[in-house]
Parts: C-alpha cells; structure tokens; sequence
C-alpha cells in the first residue's frame, strides 16, 4: 500500500515539475518576445532616473503625502475641536476670517464656522448634565463587563485550538472569526430581531426550555446585556485570531522546559504562557477598551438608546448634540473631555501592562 | 498513568465542547439572517420562529431594489473601501518605510505625534471634519469619506515596525545595483512586506466598511449611501420590512466575506509583527 | 591601472549627543587586482571602511581613489564596485535569475537578451544554472552564496567588496568556498577588499592583509610579515591561532623575570635598553619541552589534535599554550620544564605596546617568496 502511494507521490511531482517547466518556458519565450519593447521603457526610465535630480532629503518626500492629509484631516480637526469646545455654534460660516486682496492676487481665508465665544461655559454645562453623566455610566458599565468578557473568551478559544490534539483548526478558527465579516449595522438589526422579545429567536429558545421571557430590549438591565452580547458576539474571533498568532510564536522549548520542571497545565500558562503573550495580550486589551469606548452604531440600531436612556453611549450622547441638535460647541466640550478619559484608560493600562 | 489518561480525555472533551459551543454561538445569527432573507415577512414574524429556509429571497430582493438600489449601496461601499485601502496602503507603506530605515531631523517627536492620536476616537473628528467638507462643499462626496482616514495611523505604525525586520543589507544591495530610492521602496521594500500588507489591507478594509457615524453625517442622498447608512434608512421607515433588512444584511457580508478568506493566513503573520515590538 | 587609494580617511557618526569615531586617518594603497583582508575585532572600524569604499556611508574626510579617479562623492552605484554582504542579502522575492541579474537590469543599456546570457554564463561559471529559476528561500547556504557571488560577478566591476561572506557558512564548507573565492579572483583579476573577523581566514586569503583596531589601522603587510613581525602587541596578539603568550616582565640586567619565578636571560639586551618592565611574547610554536629547560609550568590540560599536541600550562597564574609534537604527552598536573629560542621572542613596549623585538629566525625563503608582493 504504502510502495504505490509512494510511486503516486513520485509520479505526481514529476508530472508538477515537467508542467511547471512548460510553463517556465512558455513564459520566457513570450518574455523574449516581448523584450525588444520592455527594453526600450526601461531605458527610457534610466535615462529619467539619470535626469533627475539627487535628493538628500528623500526620507522627507517618502512621509509627505501621509503628512499633509494627517495634518489637514486629523491634526487640525483635533486643534478644531479644542478650539470649538470654547464656543457657541450659531451655523456654518460666510464671512471671512482673513483676506488679502493685491489686484490679480487675491487670498481669502474662509470662515469655518459662525460662533460666539462661552470661555468654558461648556465644561461647565456638560459637568452639570445628567445625560452626560448617565452615558458616561452606560459606557463604563459596557466597558467594564465586555472587554474582559471577550478578551477572556477569545483567550480561551486561541488556548482551545492551539491545543496539539485539536483537530479542524482552520475551520474552527474561520468559523469563529466569521462575524467579523459582518456589516456594523446589518449584524446589530440581526440582534435587534434575535432578541425581540415577542418574537425573537432567543426568547423561543429560552421558552423551550422553560424560563420565561427575558424583556432583552424593554428592561433597563437586560438592555445594555444585549449591546454587550453584541459587541462580543461580533469582536471575539477577531481577538482570537490575534491571540491565536501571538501564542504559536512562543517557542516549544519554554514548553518542554517547564514539563521537565513538572509544571502541570495551569503552571505552565500562568508561568509560561501569560508572560509570553503579554504584549499582544497587551496590545489586544488597549484596542478593545478603545473600540468599545467609541460604541455607537449598535446603541444605535439595537435598542436606540434606549429604554429611558439606559444604552445611550457618550458617543451617542455627542452624536445627538452635534448633528440633532446643533449644538456644536457643546458637543466638542464633550469630545474633549471623553477623549482626555479614553487616553488616560489607555496610558494606564500600558503602563500597568508594561510592568511586571 | 491510567487516571492521568482519564483525566486528560475529560479534558480534550471540555475543550472541544467549548468551541463546538462558541462554533454554534458565531453561526446562530448568521445562519437566522439568511433564513429570514428567505422567507416573506409574514412567515418570518410568526412565533415560534421558522428555522428553514424558504424560497422568497429573490422576491425580498426584488421589493428591497425597489425601495432602495442596494446594489448601488453596495458597490458604493466597496468602490470606497477599495480606494481607500489602496491609497492608504500607499501612504501609510511610504510613510512607514521613511519612519523605519531612513534617518532624519524630528523623525522621533514627529512618529510619537502620530502615534498619540492612535489612542483619539476617531468620532472626535466628526464634528469639524463636517465644518471642513462644508466649508469645501464636499458633503455628500466619496472624496470627503476616503481623504480624512487614509493618514492612518494604526497603518503607519504596522508598516514602520513590519518594515524595521527588511535587512538594511538588502536595501544596501539594492543601492549597489543602482536602484534609486524610490525603486528600493517599491522593487525590494514592497514585495518583501506581503503578508503586512495583506494584514494592513483587512484593518482598513474594515475600518471603512465599518464607518458609520461620518458617513452619516456627510453622505445626504440615497445614491451615494454606503451599506451602513442604506441598512439605517430601511429601519427609520413608518412599516419596517424586515425580509428586505436581512435580504440586504446578507448582501453586506459577502464581500468582507470573501476578503477575510483569501487573506486571512497573511493576516494572521502580517499583524503580529506590528504587535510585538515596542 | 593603480588599484585603490585611500587617503587620511575619517568616519565620524553623529549620534546627536557625542561624536563617534569609527575610522580614524586611515590610509593605505591597494593594487590593482589585489586580494586585501581587512581584519579586526568587531567595533574596530574594518566594516565602516568597507562601506565607505562601496559608497554606502560618506566619508567624513578624507579621499578614496578608484584608478586615479576620487570617487570620494561618488554614489554607490556609480563607483563601478560589487559587494557580497554577511548575509548574502538576495531579494527574497526574485528568482535566482532575477537576482543575479537585478543590477544589469537598473543600471545597463544592456538588452534582455544580453543580459539573460550573461546571467546564464555567470551560472554556468558557479554551477548553479540548473537553480536559475528558485527563490533564495529553496537554497542551501552554500548556493546563496554563490547566488550572492554571482550578483557580484555579473556587473564585471572594477572593484570587489565583501563583508564577512563566509561566516554563514559550516566549517567545512567555508574551506571549500575560500578555496574557490580565492581561484575565482585570481581569474577574474578584479581588486577585491575582503572583510572578516577571523584571523585564519585573512591569513589564509589575503595578498595582504591590513589589521585595524579602534578605528585605527594597525598594520598591514603580506601573512607572513604580521605574523613574523608584528608592529606592536595588539597585531601580535590578535594574529594567529593559537595566540600568542603574552606575559610582563621586570628587566634586569639583560634578564626577564616575569610571574611564577620565569626568568629568561637575554644574549642581546638591546632591544630592552632604557626598560624597566617589558611585554614579553612567545608563539605557542616556538615553546619547546625540553628536560634542560630553564623554566617551568605546570600542565592543566593536554589536548591531542592527531598530528600535534596542545598543552596548556600556568606559570604564576599565567597560562600558557604550546604546539608540540604528539609525542610529547606529559601527565596532566605535572610539571614540566620548557624553553624556546631568542630568535622567536617577541618583546613589546608595556605601555605602548609598539614592538621592540620580533622574530629574527630565518625562514625558508620558497615560502617568503609566494606571500610578497
């Protein structure tokens, strides 16, 4: 059996040589061909090359581009925002802000904005707002349960199929990650409709097993359960996927060495495995926190914000004072101060991560 | 031995359960979207829910390309995710090249600049960024939706750390055979850096397929709707017809679908590089 | 035809906070067709040499000529030169065909054609045709690196750089490849300058060789003249294999009295005039057991190699290596008395360093004749 499977083999990929030969050589044949031409542009480039000048900054040339759409669509929207957070909108601008008129040459800088200046009278409205402060809760309650609920599942799943007697590694790993693929706002009216509590899929389930319907959409607690649900549902296989890159990269031999030392399963992930994967554990957690701070379409789409305001994420809450109610000025006030407490999230969980 | 053996199988039994478990869990909505894409909005309101696929989904089609070109939605969201991760590839792999091999002046306070906002939401941008395309009268443009994300700085950073592993010796070869600098990044950099970049193109990808609250803001008609925001319309109407949702919410995956498969090894390879140093 | 020549080169690195040094007034003239080691510790400035004569890095003063001509501004790719690096550096991504011909392609008005057949030829040359069509990847190390040499190859330059190119290699194997390296130059005639840190190596390659340490060239001269007659410790000490035995000594009255009791009396006391203490150096070689010995060490470990013997001793806590012959094979923790002749001592400057005695035996002139230039 094993002699014929061998010839097969041998066969097999003399066959796979001589075609790749063919292929090869057709290639070369029509590389041949087409020469004379190809010549002639790379000539043409080396001659343009030669023409040109040497340049000593080239590095400077290599970032330009990413620079100047970073600074125009990124760090002046920052300053912007700053700037804003001082202000009363009143609507789009129409005046200039500065001109200069010299005959033929004329330069005018636009207004961006029609506003009138509050000092931080918007800091201090916001810091007076009950809704900022109930989002403000909402999110870090989401935040507080979700991160560690899917980075501990995702970590689980990446130990499960790292594991050397699993089987089916590729499809499991696919089918996991699959939500993922799924579209922001499709994925949370999917949820929307599974959790419908008259109809939905989950609640028939449960029935069938004799509990009672949960109000997944209508109670305050369950509500923002199944924005939590959601997020993790869609975010887990991609963590794992990370998680999963991260662990095959620690070497065998830390393995074997801590089998010698007579380390049983958990020894060696508490010893062997953590330490190892600490980084991309890391570097996981950090863009989490930040992913799930910045919740906003599924609160959106699933339950609105609702019930009595019980899911509406600070995003939200911006969302709602800048382009529902126009209150532009207000609405920076509060991006400030949400994204001073997203970079101080951050800072500490590096900081925390980075020591030992 | 034996009860070590013993022990050793319950083991491989939970581990598989488990994921068999988390298996069913990721597929449930999935396989529950397309049956529901499949069967006329009555049946799919009825309790208990149908389990089995029916046979309107054409017809679901149908009376959601009525209501809004979704196909239109569709090719709208991939025309700009597309162009977009093209064109932030280019910039954030030129950009991540100068950061990782070339030496110059402020190199250090400008990377760690951009590096910072990596932490902003980007939603904080919302807001004057609408002042800007209003100010440039290019709401409700594909240009407005691509140009303010394509300075990514997630993107810069894979690229710099991915590219710091090429051997300055092979870019000193290449300098040798009388490659210019330019030909250096795109002959040797580029080709070596593959499997980054198929990782950077899925971050992007997603990123931009993802983008709601922007695209919302600027985009005003319905020709010019991205999935997202096409998928939002069709819950804000008086009747909701939930058949055409999920008709158009199966539609929307396919694509990232498709993506995912063809470059998930190289993501997985591609990412790890960027994760682990520094 | 005048080879290379460089001139009071400096190569200072700015690392912002405080200057760098890595060469320091360097100088030396290389002919034409030329095979020159240049050997050293790692951090001694032979590699940053290198790159400055390939262009990589500029040269902070200094000229380098290439014929007469100062390429001193010159780019690396319009300096005529092909450099083989440490690790080969192929272009993961090209074929061995595309590699080898990568160079021709940018910088030649050479036709496809040309340029295929060259390759070709350059393969036939290496015995690598039948890999044209791999990825480096599917390659030995030993094809890589004749990979590597044929890029170089392949551009017919003016001048041969290379940068430790044998260290990847098995032992073996690098014997081999020095071997043939050393054919294929000869053949070829090209000046090649040639980077390692491996002492045997650079005597075993090089026309000559040119030692550097600290940035600073120490010497340079055919094998044979640094070996014999080095310009000062450090060059003693880092040529040869088994190095050489290095221990201080108190003059006194024409007479060495080093650690342990070592005491050697000198016929000509010259070369030690004007000194109280002195380096003194005798090649493990030159060490001979004899019973009528004036000095003696004990034996800590005796390693037998076949054809010879080497025995470690200490004297004073002082080690010391000796070569002899296989049959000489004494008890280890024995004490054993051993001489060596004036002629092959070798004394050096204690704070300097600078030599003032070196070999004086003669030597078979057949073998002097070979290495000089």
């Amino acid at each position: 059996m094993a002699t014929s499977d061998e010839t097969n083999d041998r066969v097999e990929q003399t066959y796979r040589r001589r075609a790749r030969a063919r292929i090869q050589s057709v290639g070369r044949r029509l590389r041949r061909a087409a020469r004379p031409g190809w010549d002639r542009v790379r000539f043409a480039r080396q001659d343009l090359t030669a023409a040109m000048p040497a340049l000593p900054r080239v590095a400077y040339l290599f970032i330009a581009p990413f620079f100047v759409l970073f600074g125009l669509f990124l760090a002046f929207p920052v300053f912007y925002t700053l700037y804003l957070s001082f202000f009363e909108y009143q609507g789009v601008g129409e005046g200039s802000l500065f001109w200069i008129d010299l005959g033929p040459l004329y330069v005018e800088i636009p207004q961006i904005a029609q506003l009138n200046f509050v000092g931080l009278g918007n800091y201090a409205r916001l810091l007076g707002n009950d809704l900022f402060w109930q989002s403000m809760f909402n999110t870090s309650y989401i935040l507080a349960v979700q991160v560690p609920l899917m980075i501990g599942l995702a970590l689980a799943l990446a130990l499960a199929l790292n594991a050397s007697f699993m089987r089916l590694k590729g499809v499991f790993r696919t089918a996991i990650a699959l939500p993922v693929s799924a579209n922001l706002v499709a994925y949370s009216t999917v949820f929307l409709l599974l959790f419908n509590e008259q109809l939905g899929f989950l609640n028939y389930v449960l029935s069938g097993v004799g509990l009672g319907p949960i109000p997944w959409l209508t109670s305050e607690f369950w509500a923002r359960n199944t924005i939590i649900a959601a997020v993790t549902w869609r975010w887990t296989g991609y963590n794992m996927i990370i998680l999963l890159a991260g662990l095959q990269t620690i070497p065998q031999q830390l393995y074997e060495a801590a089998e010698i030392d007579g380390a049983n399963r958990w020894e060696k992930f508490r010893y062997v495995t953590l330490p190892q994967l600490k980084p991309v554990l890391l570097f996981v957690v950090v863009l989490s926190t930040i992913g799930t701070f910045k919740l906003f379409a599924e609160p959106y789409v699933i339950t609105g914000g609702g019930p009595t305001n019980a899911t509406i994420t600070i995003v939200q809450y911006i969302y709602r004072q800048a382009f529902v109610n126009f209150n532009l000025g207000y609405a920076s006030a509060l991006t400030v101060v949400f994204v001073v407490v997203v970079s101080i999230f951050s800072i500490i969980q590096i900081k925390l991560g980075g020591e030992d | 031995m034996r009860d070590q053996r013993r022990k050793d199988a319950v083991w491989r039994f939970l581990t598989y359960a488990f994921v068999i478990t988390m298996v069913v869990v990721m597929m449930v909505p999935l396989y529950w979207m397309l049956v529901a894409a499949t069967l006329p909005q009555e049946q799919f309101l009825q309790f208990p829910p149908r389990l089995i696929p029916g046979t309107a989904f054409l017809d679901n089609f149908a009376a959601l390309q009525e209501r809004l070109d979704f196909v239109r939605t569709i090719r709208n969201s991939v025309f700009i995710a597309v162009v977009y991760t093209l064109l932030s590839l280019v910039l954030c792999s030129m950009g991540g090249f100068a950061f990782a091999k070339y030496e110059f002046k402020y190199k250090e306070p400008i990377f760690y600049t951009i590096l910072a906002t990596l932490v902003l939401p980007i939603q904080l941008l919302v807001i004057p960024l609408f002042l800007l395309m209003a100010q440039l009268d290019w709401t409700n443009t594909f240009r407005a939706i691509i140009l303010p994300w394509a300075a990514n700085p997630i993107g810069i950073f894979l690229m710099r750390q991915n590219m710091k592993s090429i051997p300055d010796a092979l870019l000193e070869s290449a300098r040798m055979d009388g490659a210019t600098e330019f030909q250096i990044f795109y002959r040797i950099a580029l080709p070596t850096m593959r499997s980054s970049l198929a990782a950077l193109a899925i971050i992007l990808f997603l990123f931009q397929w993802d983008l709601f609250l922007y695209p919302l803001v600027i985009l005003e008609s319905a020709d010019m709707y991205t999935i997202p925001i096409g998928l939002a319309q069709l819950t804000g109407f008086q009747r909701i017809y939930y058949d055409q949702i999920m008709v158009a919410a199966t539609l929307a995956i396919v694509p990232m679908v498709v993506l995912f498969l063809v470059l998930q090894k190289q993501f997985v390879s591609g990412i790890l590089a960027g994760s682990l140093k520094e | 035809m005048s080879g290379i020549n460089i001139t009071e080169l400096d190569k200072v690195y700015d690392s912002g906070t405080e200057n760098v040094v890595a060469v320091e007034s360097l100088s030396v003239d290389i002919d034409h067709g030329e095979f020159l080691v240049l050997v050293g510790p790692s951090g001694c400035g032979k590699s940053t040499t290198l790159r400055c004569l390939a262009g990589l890095e500029d040269a902070t003063a200094g000229t380098i000529r290439f014929d007469g001509e100062d390429v001193t501004e010159y780019r690396a790719s319009e300096r005529d030169v092909a450099m083989v690096f440490q690790n080969y550096a192929l272009y993961p991504h090209m074929t061995v065909r595309g590699n080898i011909g990568f160079g021709l392609k940018l910088s030649t008005k050479l036709t496809g054609d040309e340029i295929e057949a060259k390759v070709e030829d350059v393969a036939e040359m290496l015995g690598i045709r039948e890999l044209l069509d791999e990825k480096p990847k599917a390659l030995s190390g030993g094809q890589q690196q004749r990979v590597a040499l044929g890029r170089a190859i392949v551009r017919e330059p003016s001048v041969f750089l290379m940068d430790e190119p044998l260290s990847n290699l098995d032992a073996k194997l690098r014997s081999e490849m020095r071997t043939e390296l050393q054919e294929l130059q000869a053949d070829l005639d090209v000046t090649t300058v040639y980077v390692t840190h491996d002492q045997t190596e650079a005597m075993a390659m090089g026309d000559r060789i040119a030692v550097m340490d600290g940035g600073v060239l120490q010497q340079v001269g055919s094998p044979e003249e640094v070996y014999r007659s080095p310009v000062n410790r450090f060059v003693a000490d880092f040529i040869g294999s088994p190095s050489i035995n290095l221990l201080t000594a108190d003059v006194e009255d024409g007479t060495l009295a080093g650690p342990g009791g070592f005491a050697y009396e000198l016929d000509d006391s010259e070369p030690v005039d004007g000194h109280e203490r002195v380096s003194v150096g005798v090649r493990p070689e030159d060490i001979e057991v004899v019973e009528s010995g004036r000095n003696a060490a004990d034996v800590t470990v005796v390693e037998p190699m076949g054809n010879e013997n080497f025995l470690y001793m200490e004297i004073g806590g002082h080690e010391l290596t000796a070569r002899v012959s296989p049959t000489v094979r004494p008890a280890e923790g024995s004490q054993v008395a051993f001489d060596f002749d004036e002629a092959a001592l070798y004394l050096f400057d204690v704070e300097t360093g600078d030599a003032l005695k070196t070999k004086t035996d003669s030597v078979d002139s057949a073998v002097v004749g070979t290495t000089q230039n």
